[in-house]
């Protein structure tokens, strides 16, 4: 019988504001643990919120292999402690720091209306287990978040904008807020040539069924039957990432255990599908390599689905690979997405025309489109080296406009 | 039971709640799992600031009140703040969610009964175009405790079961998914169901072998009941909630009361009042009583969905629609059950009045800006007043300013569809949607 146990511990603070004025100061500080029994092929695991008595937590996960839930792999060993964690802030700094933010937008950007928040988040996760396992990772993020609408505007919401740092960094706020609204009321026209400059999160959403294991094992995937081919751009590289760069609290160990080698695993390398991601249970199943993916389930026996894809970044900064041609910024685009076929149609309500630095003016709405094969492949141009126009990666493709 | 301090507005939010779930895919059980959780969010309000506390330490309630009181600022016209002098004192507790119908009393062997007996009927291993099969339970029951320092105090309950048959077909290489889900009060409800989710799979199965791709472009539309309830809250719902026109003029100016917004046809209205849909409450999470709030009339704006806020910033009466999605959120101003009136044209002929057109027989998510969205699942082309192929559309959009005025008929089979889950401000919600068939004169489609 082996035991094991995760404990999952945070803390936050948050100053709500609401119509350019604060509204509240809240605090949340919560406590869980997931307590595991591996025995004779099976697990009984418990999920408890708060305080518990250890002896209770495991009692109550050994009277679960009642339940006969099969986990037949042996659980992991191993020591490590990661401390991202850098600037922590006392209540009484992040009200400063909420006062300062507040005030620049109030006193800069007084024809907006905002909505949003300043926080300090801390989160320590940990696993441990009686055949040596010992790791934990802890971070702290200093954050503002904002939604906004021009004083004018019908729309209930005109746009975001926000930063998460491990140490707040003021100045890449107010660069962030006056690019985005300082030519938010001129109106220019869409460029004749489409090219998306964005976040790349939800353009990657279909890869989340595609590199399923699972789901190529089967069939059941646009890429089933293509690994090792070669279906993207020579410069479009894919991996899990948990060296976590950006704070997004993304622990180095998966749901098992599992520690990777440099804390990445590449699924796509040049163009070509090296193969899907599978946590032991699948990898067993189905005869593929095991990649660490395993999801922090508290409740239950792991599941497959812990990812954190990066696209790799180019040499080059956004202006360099823009080679002076003009971009397109999604603020709020709602609505649609990828389709069976792998094709990507959304409407966008708020968007912006950018140099790849700076915002130009607001364009008119439109509707997108696109295909995962040509977005990551012929129209992929790249994810520049820097983040020139808001905190984060910034991929650049050509796509298409709708009717 | 608490004490409460003096000067300032506070109010406790405790909520228990017990989950369970049980889950097959492709015949290996993936999830087979209870959980409790116990938390809590004080609030205390000095009538500058709101001061808040979330716990899963039910203990130390009171030392969280104590220590946010003294944060506030003390103020001894706490009372005649114009939101706290709204915020209504009900003493009640309402647990209709007792006895069988209980579904705490839901044991392991039972759920496992109902899913491994629609696994038995709707599970057909002779279908080559089905790849992977998901069968899904799930339960949540919820005790709410809500306690004021005006002398509120309220216990109420709520919970929901949902089971979901889900496929994944291939046809000609491309991967579709589809299924059919029930979601109610009472577990029992979730038994006899075979057929329809035999109907629905068989329908998802026609729609991947023959679907063509739509022509983008501008068409007459006939919306199906559970898409009219989508519509009816990306479209309208979101802009009837007070909260995001606390002081913004142009807002207030444009959704003007009296002010015509739609054609006569329609008929808007969201109430909380209305056990056993997904969106009931015995009370808001302020601790005021739902009211039923006619948001359109005619095609007139005759309500807004408020908070103690926003009713107090706006001069207008509490609607009882402030939710929180659980204990660890500040309530905001969400809808509970909202619908479409019905209109009295029979579903038959409002399609049969379409020479050229697309019916949108099916709805996955909506979004609920300006300009709304819907990204329907399955969708049939209209010619001649028949249905005809089914169509593949991606996205339908539309403007909230438009489309109102151009519903031109409006069906007499009202449906409501209890499975509908709004997200707002990262809080998600349980909310029923409802509307009859209806037919847009425009809408965009992709």
């Amino acid at each position: 019988m082996t035991k094991e146990k995760i404990t999952n511990q945070f803390s936050a603070s948050m100053i709500n504001i609401e119509e350019n004025k604060f509204k509240s100061f809240s605090k949340d500080s919560r406590t869980e643990h997931s307590f595991r029994i591996y025995d004779g092929g099976y697990a009984g695991i418990q999920l408890i919120q708060g305080s518990i008595d250890e002896a209770e937590g495991f009692r109550q996960a050994e009277k679960n292999l009642e339940l006969k839930r099969p986990y037949n792999f042996t659980p992991e060993t191993g020591s490590r402690h990661r401390d991202k964690s850098e600037q922590k802030l006392s209540d009484k700094e992040l009200m400063e720091l909420a006062h300062q933010v507040l005030d620049y937008l109030n006193t800069h950007h007084s024809d907006f209306i905002f909505k949003g928040e300043v926080s300090a988040y801390g989160k320590t996760l940990s696993m441990s287990n009686d055949l040596g396992l010992d790791v934990s990772n802890t971070d702290y993020r200093t954050s503002a978040e904002f939604v906004f609408k021009h004083k004018d505007s019908k729309d209930l919401i005109d746009g975001w904008f926000s930063i998460g740092q491990r140490t707040f960094d003021f100045k890449k706020f107010t660069d962030m807020a006056d690019n985005y609204l300082t030519n938010f009321t001129k109106t220019v026209d869409l460029p004749e040539e489409l090219i998306i400059q964005s976040q790349y999160y939800g353009f990657l959403s279909k890869m989340y069924d595609t590199l399923d294991a699972e789901n190529l094992a089967l069939g059941t995937s646009l890429f089933s039957g293509k690994i090792g081919e070669k279906i993207f751009a020579d410069s479009f590289t894919l991996t899990h990432d948990v060296t976590d760069k950006e704070t997004w609290f993304t622990p180095f160990f998966d749901g098992e255990g599992v520690m990777l080698p440099d804390d990445k695993y590449t699924y796509i390398k040049n163009g070509v599908i090296l193969s899907g991601y599978a946590d032991k249970r699948i990898a067993d199943k189905y005869g593929v390599p095991h990649t660490g993916s395993a999801r922090m389930n508290m409740a239950d026996i792991p599941n497959n689905g812990f990812l954190n894809f990066r696209i790799e970044r180019s040499d080059k900064t956004v202006k360099e690979l823009l080679d002076g041609r003009l971009t397109v910024v999604p603020v709020m685009a709602e609505g649609g997405g990828f389709n069976e076929k792998g094709e990507y149609i959304t409407p966008v309500q708020t968007s912006l025309l950018c140099d790849g630095e700076h915002i130009l003016g607001r364009l008119p709405e439109f509707t997108l489109k696109g295909n995962i094969f040509d977005m990551f492949g012929k129209d992929f141009i790249g994810v520049g080296s820097d983040d020139p126009v808001f905190d984060d990666k910034q991929i650049l493709m050509r796509m298409q406009y709708s009717k | 039971m608490y004490k409460f301090p003096e000067g300032l507005y506070a109010d406790i939010r405790i909520e228990r709640t017990e989950y369970a779930a049980y889950s097959v895919q492709n015949n290996e059980v993936r999830n087979n799992s209870e959980i409790p959780i116990n938390g809590a969010m004080v609030r205390v309000y000095d009538g500058k600031m709101w001061y808040t506390s979330v716990t899963n330490d039910l203990d130390n309630i009171q030392q969280e009140l104590d220590n946010l009181a003294a944060i506030a600022e003390p103020n001894p016209d706490i009372l005649n703040d114009p939101a706290v002098k709204l915020y209504e004192v009900h003493k009640d507790k309402v647990l209709r969610l007792e006895g069988d119908i209980d579904n705490r009393r839901i044991t392991r062997k039972q759920r496992e009964d109902l899913v491994q007996g629609y696994i038995k009927e709707c599970i057909d291993d002779s279908i080559p175009e089905i790849k992977q099969w998901y069968a899904n339970y799930n339960q949540g029951h919820i005790i709410k405790e809500f306690y004021s320092s005006k002398g509120a105090e309220i216990v109420q309950d709520f919970q929901q079961c949902y089971i979901g048959i889900w496929y994944d077909f291939v046809v000609d290489g491309v991967p579709y998914s589809g299924g059919k889900s029930f979601c109610f009060m009472d577990f029992e409800k979730l038994k006899g169901h075979e057929k329809e989710v035999i109907e629905k799979r068989d329908r998802f199965l026609d729609y991947a072998k023959n679907a063509v791709d739509v022509t983008p472009g501008n068409y007459v539309c006939v919306l199906a009941p559970p898409v009219t309830g989508m519509f009816t809250h990306e479209s309208f719902g979101h802009k009837s909630e007070a909260d995001y026109m606390l002081n913004d003029k142009t807002l207030r100016d444009e959704w003007v009361m009296g002010k015509k917004v739609g054609s006569d046809l329609v008929s808007i209205c969201d109430n909380g009042d209305m056990f056993p849909h997904r969106g009931y409450i015995a009370y808001d999470d302020e601790g005021s009583a739902p009211k039923e709030t006619w948001l359109i009339k005619n095609g007139v704006l005759t309500g807004r969905l408020h908070d103690a806020n926003s009713a107090a910033v706006l001069g207008e009466e509490l609607t009882g629609n402030s939710r929180a999605q659980d204990f660890g959120c500040t309530p905001i101003v969400r809808m509970t059950n909202t619908y479409m009136d019905a209109g009295d044209t029979s579903p038959e002929d409002i399609i049969a009045g379409v020479k050229d057109g697309i019916y949108v027989y099916d709805v996955i998510y909506g979004t609920g800006q300006a300009t709304f969205t819907m990204k329907p699942s399955m969708s049939y082309r209209i010619r001649d007043g028949k249905i005809a192929e089914p169509l593949r559309v991606n996205v339908l959009t539309g403007s909230v300013f438009e489309t109102l005025f151009n519903i031109d008929a409006v069906g007499s089979d009202l449906e409501f569809c209890d499975i509908s889950t709004c997200g707002k401000m990262g809080q998600s919600m349980p909310v029923s949607d409802a509307g009859p068939t209806i037919r847009v004169k425009s809408l965009n489609v992709n």
